[in-house]
C-alpha cells in the first residue's frame, strides 16, 4: 500500500466519509451519549478499538465467505467482539468500565461498525482495513468529542467535566469550566438538544464546503 | 471462475461456514464467561461495599459489610436486605434500600441509621429528575441530602418531616417541589421501617 | 403543511396573507389588551420585546436566504408568530426568555424550513415548548393579576427592573390553577381539592382574574374573538370544536368518576390554555391538514392529547405539546382524508352529470 492511499484513507475517515457528519450513519448512539465531550471521547474511542477489530478480522476471512451469508457472519463476529471487549473490560480494568460500560453495549447498534465491514474490509487487504477502521473510528471519535463538547458548553457552560474518570487522574486539567455562573441551556443536554446541535454543525459544515467549492471555482474561472 | 468461487457458492460450505463461525464465536464467548466470571463478581461486590460505606461517617465502621446480612419483610411487602455496620463486633448502624416516588418516576436511595434511629447518611443511587432541578439530590451536586443527618423520627416532629413549602424543615428547590418531597417521605418511611423492625434488626439472634 | 396535489378548479377569496394575519391580530387584541390590564407594564414591555425580537429574526433570516426582506415582513406572519408566543408566556417573565424562544419560533420553527408556508409545526408552539423545557422555572413563575393603576401593580421602572431580570419577584409568585393543583395532588387530595374549589369559573375564568400566560386568562374575551375569526370566515369550526370536544367530553367522564383526584370541565376550559390554543393555534393554515374533516380530526387529536397530558404526565399543561404532536401527523391526515377531486366524489369515481342519468 503506497503512501498516497494511506493518506487517502485517513482523509476520508475523518473528514470526506466521516461516519457522522458525512454518512449520517450511528446516527443513534451519537445523540444518546453525546451529552458531554468527555462521554463523547470514551464512547469514540471504545467504538475506534471494536472497529479496528471487526475490520481486521473480517478482511482476513473475506476471501472464504460467500456473499450469501455474509451479513450474519459478520454480525456473529461484530457481537461476539463486543461482548468479548464488554466482558474483559468488567473484568480486569472495572474502573475504566464503571465509565465506559454504558457505550459498550450501544457500540452493537452501531451500524458504521456493520457499515465498514460490508463496503471496505470485505473487499480490501488487511493492512488497509487496519488502517480504515482506525480512520473511521478517530473520524467518528472526532464528531463526538465537538458534538458533546457543543451540548455541554451550551448546557452547562463546561468542557470535558468528569474526564479524570474516563482518562485517570493526570486528565483532571482538561475539565475546565469556560462560563463560570452560567446558568445552563437546559435543552442542549436533553435528547431535543441532540438533534438540534447535530443539525446546526451538519449546515455548518455543509455551509463551509459549499463556499470553500464556490471560492475554488471563482480561482478556476480567474486563471483559466 | 477460480477453485475458490466453486466452493463458496456450494450451499454446504455456505451453511458450513456459518455454522463454524457460530461455533467459534460460542466457545469463545463461554471460555471468555468462564475465565472473566470470578472477577467481576468480585468487581460488583467491591462496588456495593462502596456504595454501602457511602452512608456511614468514614471509619465508622470496620466489618465486612456484604457478609452481614439480614432480611426483613419491606414496605411493599417484598423481602428487604439490611446491612449491619459494626464497630469490634458491636452493631453501630443499619444500612438498606427504600424508594420513593419524584417527578418523573421512582427514586432510589441507601440509607443508614444508627441503633437510636437517627439518620446516619442517605445518598440517591438511581433517579430519573430533570436535570438542573431536580438533580439537586444527588450529592456530586449539592449537599442538600446531608441534611437529614442525625434527623430521627422524634427529631424533627412529624409534622416537620416535610419540606418547607409544607410546613416542615427542608428546603425545596427553586421550580421543583416534588422532587425533594419525594425523597423526605421516602426517608421517613424507611426510619418508620426501621422503628417497626429495630429489634429484630439489632439484635445478634438474627 | 400539505403535500397532497389538489387539482382545479381553484376559488380564491381575494384575502392576501397578509388580511388574513390582520384579521387574527384584531380578534387577538382584546383578549392581549385585557391581559396587559391584568398584568401591567412587565406584560407590555414582554410582548413588545417578543414581537420586536420575532420581525428582527426573521428580516436576519430572510437576508442570510438571499431574499428581499421588506415585502416578507409585510405580511404580518412574524409579527404574528410574536404575538402568539408572546402571549403563551408567563407574563412577568425576564425579557431575554421571550427573545430566545422568537428566535427558536422563527429560526428553527419556520426559516430552517423553507420559511412561510413550508413550517411543519406551528413556530409559536416551537418557541415555547422549547423554552418550556429548557428553563422549565421562568415559564412556570406565574403571578397573579396586578390591574394597572391598583396599589401593588409596578410603575415602569419596577416593572423595567422585572423584565430585564434580575429583580425577583418570587415574593409575589402564585400558582397557577392546573400546575397548583398538579402539586398539591403529590401531596394529598386536600390541597388539591381546596385549589379546584377555590376557582371561581366567573371571575376567575370567563373574567380572567387569574396567574396564567399573558394572554390565555380571558376565557370571554378569546371566545370573542374566536367567534369574530369564524363570522369573518377567517377559520372554520372544525379545529376549534375538535379540540375543545377531544379535551371537554373525556375530561367531564374522568371527572364524574374520579371527583377528588380531577379537574373539573370548567377549570379545565378556563384554567389553562386551551380557548388560546382552540381559536388561534390550531387554526394556523400551514402546519394544519388541508381538508374541513382533516382539520376536525386533527383538532379532536390535540384534544385528547391535551387532555390526557394534563392528566397523566408530568406537566400540568399540554396545549403546545399536543400541537405539536399533532403537527407532525398532519401529512398523514392528508394522506388519509384528501380533498375530493373536482367533479368526483371522495373516492375518485366521477359524478353523475347533472340532469344527466336518463340515457
Amino acid at each position: 500500500m503506497d503512501r498516497a492511499r494511506c493518506a487517502n484513507l485517513v482523509r476520508d475517515g475523518l473528514w470526506d466519509k466521516n461516519v457522522v457528519f458525512s454518512q449520517l450513519l450511528a446516527m443513534c448512539p451519537t445523540l444518546a451519549v453525546t451529552t458531554s465531550a468527555t462521554n463523547g471521547l470514551g464512547m469514540g474511542l471504545s467504538t475506534t478499538a471494536v472497529l479496528v477489530l471487526s475490520n481486521v478480522l473480517v478482511s482476513m476471512i473475506r476471501k472464504l465467505v460467500s456473499p450469501e451469508v455474509r451479513i450474519p457472519i459478520y454480525v456473529v463476529l461484530i457481537a461476539t467482539l463486543v461482548t468479548l471487549v464488554d466482558l474483559s473490560l468488567n473484568a480486569w480494568l472495572h474502573e475504566l468500565y464503571k465509565v465506559l460500560g454504558l457505550f459498550i453495549a450501544l457500540i452493537v447498534v452501531n451500524c458504521a461498525i456493520l457499515g465498514r465491514a460490508e463496503s471496505f474490509a470485505s473487499q480490501n487487504t488487511v493492512a488497509e482495513s487496519a488502517i480504515d477502521g482506525l480512520a473511521m473510528g478517530l473520524g467518528f471519535t472526532a464528531s463526538l468529542v465537538i458534538i458533546g463538547g457543543v451540548r455541554e458548553l451550551v448546557g452547562g457552560g463546561t468542557l470535558f467535566s468528569g474526564a479524570h474518570l474516563l482518562l485517570g487522574e493526570p486528565f483532571r486539567a482538561l475539565e475546565m469550566t469556560i462560563l463560570p455562573g452560567y446558568r445552563g441551556f437546559l435543552i442542549a443536554i436533553l435528547p431535543a438538544g441532540g438533534f438540534l446541535v447535530v443539525g446546526l454543525l451538519l449546515a455548518a459544515k455543509t455551509q463551509w464546503e459549499r463556499s470553500r467549492a464556490e471560492r475554488a471555482a471563482r480561482v478556476d474561472a480567474v486563471t483559466a | 471462475m477460480s477453485a475458490l468461487d466453486a466452493i463458496r457458492a456450494r450451499l454446504l460450505w455456505q451453511a458450513g461456514s456459518l455454522a463454524v463461525v457460530a461455533a467459534v464465536a460460542t466457545a469463545a464467548l463461554l471460555g471468555a464467561s468462564h475465565a472473566t466470571q470470578a472477577d467481576i463478581e468480585a468487581a460488583a461486590a467491591r462496588d456495593l461495599a462502596e456504595s454501602l460505606a457511602q452512608v456511614l461517617p468514614t471509619g465508622f465502621a470496620n466489618n465486612d459489610l456484604l457478609k452481614d446480612v439480614v432480611t426483613v419483610p419491606g414496605a411493599d411487602g417484598k423481602p428487604l436486605t439490611v446491612w449491619r455496620a459494626r464497630k469490634d463486633g458491636k452493631i453501630v448502624g443499619v444500612i438498606y434500600r427504600v424508594s420513593g416516588t419524584g417527578y418523573a418516576g421512582a427514586i432510589r436511595l441507601v440509607m443508614a441509621v444508627d441503633p437510636d434511629g437517627r439518620v446516619l447518611g442517605v445518598r440517591v443511587v438511581e433517579h430519573h429528575e430533570t436535570p438542573g432541578l431536580g438533580d439537586k439530590i444527588e450529592r456530586s451536586r449539592t449537599d442538600w441530602i446531608e441534611g437529614f443527618n442525625g434527623h430521627s423520627l422524634g427529631d424533627p416532629g412529624v409534622d416537620r418531616w416535610a419540606v418547607k413549602k409544607d410546613g416542615g424543615i427542608y428546603d425545596q428547590f427553586t421550580g421543583a417541589t416534588i422532587t425533594p418531597r419525594g425523597v423526605v417521605k421516602a426517608v421517613r418511611s424507611g426510619l418508620e421501617l426501621f422503628a417497626h423492625e429495630r429489634g429484630h434488626l439489632i439484635s445478634d439472634e438474627g | 403543511m400539505s403535500s397532497v396535489l389538489v387539482h382545479a378548479p381553484h376559488a380564491h377569496s381575494g384575502a392576501g396573507v397578509g388580511g388574513v394575519m390582520a384579521t387574527v391580530m384584531l380578534a387577538l387584541a382584546p383578549a392581549t389588551a385585557f391581559g396587559f390590564w391584568a398584568f401591567g407594564w412587565p406584560a407590555i414591555y414582554l410582548w413588545t420585546v417578543t414581537v420586536l425580537a420575532c420581525v428582527l429574526t426573521e428580516a436576519v433570516c430572510l437576508k442570510w436566504r438571499g431574499q428581499h426582506a421588506l415585502p416578507r415582513l409585510a405580511d404580518g406572519s412574524a409579527i404574528l408568530t410574536g404575538w402568539l408566543l408572546a402571549v403563551s408566556l408567563p407574563p412577568w417573565a425576564p425579557a431575554w426568555l421571550g427573545v430566545v424562544g422568537a428566535v427558536a419560533a422563527i429560526a428553527l420553527g419556520k426559516q430552517v424550513f423553507g420559511g412561510l408556508g413550508q413550517n411543519p409545526f406551528n413556530p409559536a408552539m416551537v418557541g415555547r415548548v422549547l423554552l418550556l423545557i429548557a428553563f422549565p422555572v421562568e415559564m412556570t413563575t406565574w403571578v397573579a393579576p396586578h390591574p394597572l393603576g391598583s396599589s401593588g401593580a409596578p410603575d415602569l421602572w419596577a416593572a423595567a427592573g422585572i423584565t430585564l431580570g434580575g429583580n425577583g419577584y418570587d415574593a409575589v409568585t402564585s400558582a397557577s390553577l392546573l400546575g397548583g393543583f398538579k402539586t398539591e395532588l403529590t401531596r394529598g387530595v386536600e390541597g388539591a381539592s381546596a385549589i379546584a374549589h377555590a376557582f371561581a369559573p366567573l371571575s376567575n375564568g370567563l373574567a380572567g382574574m387569574r396567574a396564567g400566560s399573558l394572554g390565555e386568562t380571558s376565557a370571554g374575551l378569546l371566545l370573542l374573538g374566536g367567534l369574530f375569526l369564524l363570522w369573518r370566515g377567517v377559520i372554520g369550526w372544525q379545529a376549534p370544536v375538535g379540540m375543545l370536544l377531544g379535551v371537554l367530553v373525556p375530561a367531564a367522564i374522568l371527572h364524574t368518576t374520579h371527583p377528588d383526584t380531577t379537574l373539573p370541565v370548567s377549570a379545565h376550559l378556563f384554567g389553562g390554555g386551551l380557548l388560546l390554543g382552540a381559536f388561534f393555534i390550531v387554526t394556523d393554515y400551514v402546519s394544519s391538514p388541508g381538508t374541513p374533516a382533516g382539520r376536525l380530526v386533527f383538532g379532536l387529536g390535540c384534544g385528547l392529547l391535551t387532555f390526557v397530558i394534563r392528566n397523566f404526565a408530568g406537566y400540568p399543561e399540554g396545549v403546545a405539546f399536543a400541537v405539536m404532536l399533532m403537527n407532525a401527523m398532519t401529512p398523514l391526515i392528508d394522506r388519509a382524508i384528501r380533498p375530493r377531486v373536482y367533479g368526483r366524489d371522495r373516492r375518485g369515481r366521477s359524478l353523475p352529470p347533472l340532469g344527466g342519468d336518463k340515457k
